[in-house]
């Protein structure tokens, strides 16, 4: 039998997917290699970014050219990261399956269409204009009036209360990117939805329930795994998200949230706005530092998608 | 716990009982009245949310949409954003020009040939693709791209990363796409003696091409409203593009809102709301237009995708 | 049938993928067969960007054989991207430090124009008066060891101010900066406390200060400083309107001879005319706490950081053609450029020097 050229063919070019993946991950380890040796893993939790005195002359330090007085700790983007990410996904849930319901169950169709694409559109909105729209609109109504009110009322309550701060910060980045994340549940709980058995919710409408009734105690309870998948999903594109997190977080350094008002700077925020000063370090130890926050980044996505996509699978939704 | 309830007053007459159901009835009454309020409330923030986007940009866009936009190329402040317009078709033709290929290729192998080992992790990886941060993409295509192989900031450097972006996406959707097909199909193609490659190229893919076609649609949305990846691959550019792949920089409309709107002048910030209004709508453009592609196709044809 | 008109579809897609093929090449053909032009990237200050943009648009009619796209990225980019070559012109208002001169001794610091530094404030009530600060003050509100406004230090300062008793909220930039570098430059100068702990650069690790807020590029201290009463921050110059505006205060600060003295043009040239003896050969110097009853203490060299060894010859003509008119003062250094962002224009004897570097590039 001849070599199946065609196949071979296809799998050749099929290969450049997993090889682009690979050459990102083996790029990112060798090119941050002085930085993971100079930095050690308490990078992760120490709380120091500071590039060192760039007018001074470099020194070496355990074997690694660095700038006098530089260190490198990112615990405050982490917390930052996946403070806002969660706070937007404890938002987006509720919101997301209360919308999924709403459209799938409790319209007639021809009113369901055109309403869905509200929630569905909204996916499409690029990043940046999601940023414009905080900056422009969110950050001085949330800032001016509603943060004050909020702060004021909660207060005394940790985390809640205290300094209302500006506008720019934990909770606007977090209602940001819990509009972003919306239409993804959204969309992913309709088709799941719509996927359950027919027979099943006439049983349960048969037993006198209403149909919210029996979304909430037949049909949510076998979707909890797509549930949990798609939340997963969520998640990474929170942690992931770049442009309108940079434009609405306050771009924090080196210090922690005390309560939901106060500015963040987020992982791949802080790549955005920092490489630029990263580049001055005439050792680039700097730029080999943000490399190493761009391989935890990547290995936190890597992890978090393999996580979803795996419980995704299981439960028969692609 | 009131699915038990519910059973339990429908079972049963006695007296005790039906001053339960009366409780009963008043708990689901407020939970269906409250549930209801609920998840009506919770789609009208989301409607709200994506046309207070809509409306804020059309509104703060308007005193600056006149024609000036298409003729002029914008200088640092103000002008026109006929250079970024350009920018913005080119970068995300050219990824998918790249990207098509190899993407709807990789999609034949998973959905046809790829229920094995190799497939199965290939579909993993390209699902995990799918989801690295775009600023990494970025990050990765100036060390390497821009400093690393002395392109500079350049057209190839930022279509090259934004194609490696839509990869995983536009493999995924053809694979989608073409697993609506019936199987019968293909065997049909193989019983008239027609080889894998014919079978691909003249039964499977028009099959799904309503679909595919839908795909890149997206695919192009997608990259066009991207601007991680490219603020440290493409550049920026004040200058219409002059044709070279590498070594000149390109304009593109993500880039003046993220930096315009960061001026202090009302100009510059209403070229960032024009901005955004375009690319907003040809984003909404071309995924309506998807969609329409997609249900009109059906309909017209019936088709295999369910 | 069904068969046929997938077919015709298929056909669609595959002219679809044509015409965009066909439009790109388009696309790049037009452009092309213009006349051959030479492309310049400015990158790097926000400080000096909006110079650059008053400049580029009269020098490119000028001169249409040339394009030059500006970026306000921030002075650390400016530099490392001049390094890199990425860029042809890096703007910076910060000079590049003894390291980085000698791991790349083919780059040039062409000062294009003096600019100046204001300390603004939000204080209710206080912000239609110029309140006096010093150095050493500035540099306890920036490490927390002041941290209300009426402090004694502030009101030893003040005398008859009725300062309210409120928390100060120091502002400071989150991006690399040259507003940083010489604001810590001025801190570093006046307060040796300041200078052994912090020091002086275009990012440094600020103290922590309960309740201190990092903002990006000068619009974004603007805004930070709108939004926020009690608020102190530093803002260069060509921000002046957007702080007008927004009727912030602006701070008279202690020069080295012990005056206060406002940001303005006079004085900041009053600063310039000490300094200008001192520029060395290749113009790295701090312009920074000069002598001088009427010196304001806060400016600075607007750098053009360039390559001298171009790779190109015609690349490194057009350079030098462009940089040789912006600092002419018939040139870029016109009082109608100049005046636009409330900077200074370059004495002649560093005209001179400027020159000479400029004839530098190959």
């Amino acid at each position: 039998m001849k070599i199946p050229v065609f196949r071979t063919s296809l799998v050749a070019t099929a290969s450049f997917l997993p090889l682009s993946l690979i050459a990102l991950i083996v790029f990112l380890v060798i090119y941050s290699w002085p930085a993971i040796q100079f930095n050690g893993v308490h990078f992760l939790w120490t709380n120091n970014w500071n590039l060192g005195n760039l007018y001074g002359n470099p020194v070496d330090r355990h074997g690694q050219q660095i700038m006098p007085g530089a260190a490198y700790g990112v615990w405050f983007l982490v917390v930052g990261t996946f403070l806002s990410s969660l706070l937007a996904l404890i938002i987006a849930l509720p919101l997301a399956v209360g919308a999924a319901y709403f459209l799938a169950e409790s319209l007639p169709k021809w009113l369901a269409g055109p309403l869905t694409l509200l929630v569905d559109l909204l996916a499409a909105v690029p990043s940046v204009v999601f940023g414009l729209w905080g900056y422009s609109l969110l950050i001085p109504i949330m800032g001016q009036k509603v943060y004050p009110w909020l702060a004021d009322t909660l207060h005394g309550v940790p985390f809640l209360g205290g300094s209302p701060g500006s506008g720019y910060g934990l909770l606007t980045v977090a209602i940001v990117l819990t509009f972003m994340v919306v239409p993804l549940i959204s969309a992913t709980m309709r088709d799941a939805i719509a996927s359950v058995d027919a027979p099943l919710k006439e049983a349960g409408l048969s037993l006198g329930l209403s149909r919210l009734e029996v979304f909430w105690h037949v049909i949510l309870p076998k979707l909890r795994k797509v549930l949990i998948g798609v939340s997963i999903l969520a998640l990474g594109r929170a942690i992931g998200e770049t442009m309108a997190v940079a434009m609405v977080s306050g771009n924090a350094l080196n210090y922690l949230p005390n309560n939901i008002y106060t500015p963040i700077s987020t992982m791949a925020a802080f790549i955005l706005t920092q490489l630029e000063s990263a580049l001055q370090d005439p050792t680039n130890m700097a730029v080999e530092a943000l490399s190493e926050i761009a391989l935890v980044l990547l290995a936190i996505s890597v992890l978090v998608n393999s996580a979803a996509r795996l419980i995704l699978w299981m439960s028969k939704v692609r | 716990m009131s699915i038990v309830e519910a059973k339990t007053t429908m079972a049963s007459e006695s007296l005790s009982l039906s001053n339960r159901r009366l409780r009963i009835s008043w708990r689901r009454h407020a939970f269906r009245l409250l549930g209801g309020l609920f998840v009506t409330a919770c789609f009208f923030i989301v409607a709200f949310a994506f046309l207070s986007i809509i409306g804020d940009v059309l509104v703060r866009a308007l005193p600056a949409l006149r024609w000036k936009l298409f003729t002029e190329v914008s200088t640092g402040m103000g002008g026109g954003l006929k250079n970024a317009i350009e920018g913005t078709i080119v970068l995300s033709l050219g990824a998918l020009l790249i990207s098509a290929p190899i993407g709807i290729a990789a999609g034949i192998y998973l959905n046809e040939y790829g229920d094995n080992l190799g497939g199965r992790s290939l579909r993993f990886l390209s699902d995990v693709l799918v989801g690295v941060p775009s600023i990494v993409l970025g990050y990765v295509g100036y060390i390497t791209m821009v400093v690393y192989l002395g392109w500079q900031f350049s057209v190839a450097a930022g279509m090259l990363t934004l194609s490696i972006m839509l990869l995983p996406y536009i493999a995924r959707t053809t694979e989608l796409a073409l697993s609506a097909i019936p199987s019968a199909v293909r065997e049909a193609g193989f019983a008239l003696g027609a080889g894998d490659g014919r079978v691909a190229f003249k039964i499977l893919l028009p099959g799904a091409a309503p679909a595919i076609m839908t795909g890149l649609f997206y695919a192009t949305a997608l990259s066009m409203g991207e601007t991680a990846p490219l603020i440290y691959t493409a550049g920026w550019s004040n200058y219409m593009w002059d044709g070279k792949f590498t070594n000149e920089p390109i304009g593109y409309l993500t880039y003046v809102i993220w930096t315009f709107i960061n001026e202090p002048f009302a100009e510059s910030h209403q070229l960032a709301f024009a901005a955004a209004f375009m690319i907003t709508s040809g984003v909404l453009l071309l995924i309506l237009t998807g969609r329409w592609l997609m249900i009109r196709r059906l309909r017209r044809m019936g088709s295999y995708a369910g | 049938m069904l068969f046929r008109s997938k077919k015709a579809l298929s056909h669609a897609l595959k002219g679809a993928l044509v015409v965009s093929a066909l439009g790109l090449a388009s696309l790049a053909a037009v452009p092309a067969s213009a006349a051959p032009t030479i492309s310049l990237l400015e990158t790097g200050s926000t400080l000096l960007y909006p110079l650059f943009n008053l400049w580029v648009p009269v020098y490119t009619k000028m001169n249409p054989d040339v394009r030059i796209t500006t970026q306000g990225t921030g002075s650390g980019t400016g530099i490392a991207q001049a390094i890199s070559g990425v860029a042809q012109i890096g703007a910076s208002d910060a000079y590049m430090s003894d390291a980085q001169i000698k791991e790349h001794p083919d780059m040039l610091n062409i000062p294009l124009a003096i600019s100046i530094q204001m300390i603004n404030y939000n204080v209710p009530g206080l912000n239609n008066r110029h309140l006096k600060l010093s150095g050493p003050v500035l540099a306890g509100i920036y490490s927390g060891t002041i941290t209300n406004w009426d402090d004694a230090a502030i009101a030893k300062l003040n005398p008859g101010v009725k300062l309210p008793n409120h928390k100060i909220v120091p502002i400071h930039r989150t991006d690399g900066s040259g507003d940083t570098f010489i604001f810590t430059t001025y801190l570093s100068d006046t307060t040796p406390e300041w200078s052994q702990k912090v020091g002086y650069s275009t990012t440094v690790s600020w103290p922590n200060v309960q309740g201190g807020i990092g903002a990006n590029g000068n619009p974004g201290m603007v805004e930070a400083l709108k939004s926020t009463p009690y608020g102190i921050a530093y803002i260069g110059i060509s921000w002046k309107k957007p702080v007008e505006q927004a009727k912030l205060g602006t701070a008279m600060l202690e020069n080295k001879a012990g005056k206060f003295v406002l940001p303005t043009v006079p004085n900041a040239k009053a600063a310039a005319a000490e300094m200008v003896a001192k520029t060395p050969a290749d113009e790295r110097i701090s312009l920074v706490y000069a002598p001088g009853a009427k010196s304001y203490p806060i400016i600075n060299y607007e750098y053009a950081i360039v390559k001298s060894d171009q790779p190109k010859p015609e690349v490194a003509e057009a350079i030098r053609k462009f940089l040789t008119w912006a600092i002419s003062p018939k040139g870029g250094n016109a009082p109608h450029f100049i005046e636009a962002v409330n900077f200074v224009p370059l004495p002649e004897s560093v005209v001179k020097l400027s020159q000479a570097q400029i004839d530098k590039i190959k």
